[in-house]
């Protein structure tokens, strides 16, 4: 395994990273990309161009499509642009080549601030009609935005732009988690001197403080029913595994050790909870149920494991949920995922920059983390089917810890 | 900021020289993204329901260091060096004989990751805090905050910078 880690190191990066997943974890999904043509838009050709380079983007990210030309794709689309009197309207078609059938045709309004918007919703129903699954190119991304010693917390869209600040604090507000709605993000907040929980709404930008115990309050994470929440807190001596009601109070305490629990992650079905402890040494991955017991121990190898981040693929996807995490090998950190079979962490990311953060899109296929090259750092996507990287539009400042929204 | 907005205004000029006036929100892809600049005041911060806020100094504005020196430690530790005894033990002279609050503050060093880095710091100070409580000092005068890797003292990025940065900053606040 170490040689051929050491021998993949000096290949280029995208190479590395799908030699991995070709091999490895993600056995049987159907990770081919269909060959989809983009022809454009017809109409205003300034509106029409900028239409077309968002919608290759989109496709492109995707995951699912590969962009191609009419002659060689499976499904070619076509469009036109008119302006009406309230604004725009975009017609978007699609059609398979072998069978002349028409899968997709619609008429989107639009204006021209919001181009960005529905050609994203225009190509989540292009992958919905080729796929049957939820696309993800109308989901968000939170995540800490950081300059100097200040850092706050900014949401973006999936593919890096529209970046808006959410807090404003000039303090520290770390470690955001999305609620199952799509509606609040919670996040660890320095902003009256003690780590505290607070929660946001990332429309009114009302906030709530939702724990603040004495010592350490950090590392929340909702249910999947966005009823409880899981959490890291210090008030009985050190640090602790807790849920607790997400309106408030039904505290319980998950774990009882001399060493630090922190970073839970709730698994698909709600049941139960993976999280880090250094109680027997090094970090690494432990799961217990949510209302306590005895945990178990995931990782074994390698010495240091953390982050861990559980997928939330729809029930109907033929990805399964996996736990990714950020291991610690040479002195680099490296995305990796639990193979629940081999017990052993499968490297996705590693090479020569310390990758971080692992946080999934709600199709459990890609997921986003922060890279770190020369102390600065910066959000990439992977594709964990096919290895791909992409790096998001790059923000003044470092950008960390982020969070896929719903 | 000048910059920012000269280049902002030839891509607007641009885009409108192109009959495309009021499409602000589209970007080429080359294009550098910021997120919109810091404005106006926070929302006010709503007590969450039913959740006690504990025993906690009320501290307004930044905590001042430098009345102790740092206590350090090693690489992924938590243990008090007998070398770093004495510097806990000035602390406690310091708090015999009043009734100041102390507040430990648990930091680490750059090479763990961010959220386990919280963790391993609120341990550190609590370490400081267990010698202290062990040399007389009431817990309940103790407060404890982690920034993990969050503002190291050293900007430095090797083992002189890391081992400045693996340490417990002390700060009394009086009654």
């Amino acid at each position: 395994m170490h040689a051929v880690r050491n021998s993949v190191l000096v290949i280029a990066l995208v190479l590395c990273s799908a030699a991995y997943a070709q091999s490895q974890v993600v056995v049987g999904v159907h990770a081919q990309k269909r060959p989809f043509a983009v022809t454009g838009f017809t109409g205003d050709p300034t509106v029409a161009g900028q239409l077309t380079e968002v919608l290759k983007n989109d496709v492109w990210l995707s995951g699912c499509l590969a962009l191609a030309q009419s002659s060689e794709a499976e499904f070619v689309q076509q469009g036109n642009v008119r302006s009406d009197t309230g604004g725009l309207t975009i017609e978007c078609s699609v059609t398979q080549t072998a069978t002349k059938k028409t899968i997709l045709s619609r008429s989107y309004p639009g204006s021209a601030q919001d181009l960005r918007r529905v050609v994203h919703v225009i190509s989540d129903d292009i992958v919905k009609a080729i796929t049957g699954q939820r696309g993800i190119a109308q989901t968000k991304i939170a995540f800490v935005w950081s300059r100097g010693k200040v850092k706050e917390l900014a949401v973006m869209d999936y593919d890096g732009y529209n970046a808006r600040q959410l807090t404003y604090d000039k303090s520290i507000s770390v470690h955001p988690r999305w609620s199952p709605n799509g509606r609040k993000i919670i996040y660890t907040s320095f902003l009256q001197t003690f780590p505290d929980i607070l929660e946001a709404d990332i429309y009114t930008h009302q906030r709530r403080r939702v724990a603040s115990f004495p010592g350490l309050n950090s590392g929340a994470e909702f249910s999947p029913d966005g009823l409880s929440i899981a959490l890291t807190l210090s008030k009985d001596g050190n640090p602790e595994l807790y849920t607790m009601n997400a309106n408030g109070g039904g505290l319980q305490r998950l774990t009882h050790t001399p060493g630090a629990e922190s970073s839970p992650t709730w698994s698909p079905d709600g049941q139960s909870i993976a999280y880090v402890s250094d109680d027997r040494g090094s970090p690494q991955i432990y799961l217990i149920s949510k209302d306590g017991g005895e945990p178990t121990r995931l990782t074994v190898s390698p010495a240091y494991n953390t982050e861990p981040n559980w997928s939330h693929p729809p029930p109907d996807s033929e990805i399964k949920p996996m736990l990714a995490l950020t291991s610690r090998v040479g002195g680099r950190f490296q995305i990796g995922i639990y193979d629940t079979a081999t017990r052993e962490v499968v490297p996705k990311v590693a090479d020569d920059a310390d990758n971080e953060d692992p946080s999934w899109a709600p199709d459990g296929r890609h997921l986003v983390f922060a890279k770190t090259r020369q102390w600065r750092s910066r959000l990439y996507m992977l594709d964990v089917l096919t290895g791909e990287q992409v790096e998001l539009p790059a923000i003044e400042g470092g950008a960390s810890e982020p969070a896929w929204g719903p | 900021m000048r910059s920012r907005f000269l280049s902002h205004a030839v891509v607007v000029t641009l885009i409108a020289t192109l009959g495309l006036t009021g499409c602000k929100n589209f970007h080429w892809p080359w294009q550098k993204k910021t997120p919109a600049p810091a404005a106006q005041q926070p929302p006010p911060l709503g007590e969450g329901a039913g959740i006690p806020s504990g025993e906690r100094p009320i501290i307004t504005g930044e905590l001042t260091h430098g009345q102790f020196p740092p206590v350090y430690f090693d690489f992924d530790s938590v243990k008090i060096r007998p070398s770093e005894v004495a510097k806990l033990e000035a602390v406690a002279a310091a708090l015999k004989g009043n009734s100041n609050k102390l507040v430990i503050e648990g930091y680490c060093d750059e090479r763990g990751t961010a959220e386990y880095n919280r963790a391993l710091g609120e341990r550190r100070a609590e370490a400081a805090r267990e010698k202290l409580v062990a040399l007389g000092v009431a817990a309940s005068r103790i407060t404890t905050i982690s920034y993990g890797r969050d503002r190291p003292a050293d900007l430095g990025h090797d083992e002189t910078a890391w081992a400045k940065n693996r340490r417990c900053e002390f700060s009394i606040v009086k009654e």
